[in-house]
């Protein structure tokens, strides 16, 4: 294609060529010809606010699926598939995780044959333990014993374990978005934190994050117990969370609050989307550092301040993520080694 | 047609969209659940646009996606667009239950694939009741559009399938969703609010 064509173009051509389209429809995928088209033909921004006037305003009414509905729609397809498999059975499967390379592929093996071994071993009812880690720059997706998933952030790590009783608990140190089932038997779900607070469910959607100096725990759905243990400043508290409030618990001084937010925010992740709503330079600093360790540093502090609202895909590679940030925020990205300094352009 | 395919971009999702792809084909339940999860809502929103009734679109769905994972051995890893692939899955099974329903024979309804005309946020300072007058008209206007071409045009702009899938799915020549596409996008321009044009040229 010849990109001078474009100069000819009325507002209407515009609108109906399919990039162009894509450009102002989907403004999330950033379209590095269109944008320096436009600083090539500054002459031309009239002819393309209209036509991106007559593509944006071909809307349609909205519909949408409940949460629940979604659900109970996906629990009917799973109840359907069962029907269907029923020959097949599998005595028990611990999990099944997804981008992991062949030593993970050893360690499944390892925790199948352990799992039936277990299976097998009639009687004597042995808790089932299960672990696992992300590195910098990846996140992990797992389903538990229980059916329970979780998706794990980068660098972070879980220990689950199912007591006699059934009683299901994990330890996390990172950050991870779960998904809790109900069990027949109502059993509890507790999320422990290496500091002094634990998470108790039965069952519901929502994130812990205890990588930086607060433990921050977010409802998207359902009802959790928070356990705060007795510190030297503070006495034990038990509250409850409804969906959409958020508590941050200070690991120094046992400290804590909590306030109403947009769930979304803090969750969004662990569907692969950075939903960024005022989301600060500052904000993105410690993003990178969480999820690849990499430390973002600026000589002027006032860039800190810097806002963009929108929604990006994360794409887990360091280099490309940092170039797709620095488009957002117009900044330049300068990477030595494990630092990232950051300058107007 | 000048569809600057070379600079298509967000093709990194559609990569991202087929290795999960690839991981459910060998049998992976998460990756079953992540295509769910990724594609639900839009097929929800497609399902409601084509017939209006909810139950139908939530019954074709659960077929659709129980078929999707017993059939799995038998699709191909090269599926290109996973998107077209259940939108064009959906419409069978929408039109083939419809068929089956009498009451819907023929049915030209004029809530299928109905536009929604919002004005963009930096021109609310235009009077209300121009912005009612405006949209009205605009209705009218749009309302001259079949079914099947408001049906194209949907499959473009929400469902962002390319010109060529939008075709393939409605068995229409790329040419004619092209032309219904020039057709809308030509009642729009000529029935714009003028302030609004105005505003823009001042710019």
């Amino acid at each position: 294609m010849a990109a001078s064509n474009y100069l000819s173009y009325t507002a209407r051509e515009f609108a109906m060529d399919e990039d162009f389209q894509q450009w102002v429809l989907h403004p999330e995928q950033r379209n590095v010809f269109w944008e320096s088209w436009l600083r090539q033909h500054p002459e031309k921004e009239p002819v393309i606010s209209d036509a991106r006037q007559l593509v944006q305003s071909i809307r349609f009414r909205d519909y949408s699926l409940s949460a629940p509905d979604k659900e109970q729609l996906w629990d009917a397809v799973l109840n359907g598939l069962e029907e269907e498999e029923e020959e097949a059975t599998i005595p028990i499967r611990p999990s099944i995780w997804r981008n992991v390379g062949k030593y993970a592929a050893a360690v499944i093996l390892g925790i199948l044959l352990t799992a039936a071994w277990w299976w097998w071993k009639p009687a004597i009812q042995q808790p089932a333990i299960l672990s696992t880690y992300t590195r910098l720059g990846e996140t992990r997706h797992l389903m538990l014993p229980d059916s329970s998933e979780v998706t794990l952030n980068a660098d972070s790590r879980l220990l689950y374990a199912v007591a006699g009783n059934g009683q299901r608990e994990v330890w996390l140190d990172g950050e991870a978005f779960f998904h809790v089932k109900h069990t027949a038997s109502k059993q509890q779900f507790i999320v422990h934190t290496y500091d002094n607070l634990d998470v108790e469910v039965l069952g519901t959607q929502f994130n812990v994050n205890s990588t930086g100096k607060e433990i921050v725990v977010v409802l998207q759905q359902g009802s959790i117990l928070l356990n705060i243990g007795e510190t030297s400043k503070g006495k034990a508290a038990a509250l409850y969370l409804q969906p959409g409030e958020m508590l941050r618990y200070n690991k120094q001084d046992g400290d804590y609050t909590k306030k109403s937010v947009d769930a979304i925010h803090y969750t969004s992740w662990h569907t692969g989307r950075l939903i960024m709503d005022d989301f600060t330079l500052a904000d993105a600093a410690i993003f990178m550092e969480q999820v690849f360790g990499k430390k973002l540093i600026v000589r002027d502090t006032q860039l800190l301040n810097y806002k963009v609202s929108g929604s990006m895909p994360i794409v887990y590679n360091a280099d490309t993520m940092m170039t797709q940030l620095g488009k957002v925020f117009r900044m330049q990205f300068n990477q030595r080694g494990d630092e990232v300094w950051i300058h107007k352009p | 047609m000048n569809t600057g395919k070379a600079f298509r971009s967000g093709l990194h999702v559609v990569a991202s969209h087929s290795s999960l792809w690839g991981l459910f084909l060998q049998g992976d339940r998460h990756a079953f659940a992540g295509i769910y999860d990724a594609h639900i809502d839009d097929l929800f929103h497609y399902g409601m646009h084509f017939c209006q009734d909810k139950e139908r679109v939530k019954d074709c769905l659960q077929d659709l996606f129980q078929d999707l994972w017993i059939s799995r051995e038998h699709l191909t890893a090269n599926i290109g667009n996973v998107r077209y692939y259940l939108i064009s899955s959906l419409r069978r099974r929408l039109l083939r239950a419809l068929r089956k329903d009498r009451r819907y024979q023929h049915r030209e309804s004029w809530e299928a694939f109905e536009f929604e005309y919002t004005l963009p946020l930096e021109n609310q300072l235009i009077q209300h009741e121009t912005i009612e007058e405006q949209k009205r008209l605009l209705q009218e206007a749009l309302s001259n559009l079949s079914r099947r071409q408001r049906e194209a045009i949907y499959l473009r702009f929400f469902q962002n399938l390319s010109y060529t899938e939008v075709a393939d799915i409605m068995s229409m020549q790329v040419d004619s969703v092209y032309n219904t596409i020039s057709k809308a996008i030509g009642i729009l321009k000529k029935n714009l609010p003028l302030p609004l044009l105005l505003l823009l040229l001042g710019k």
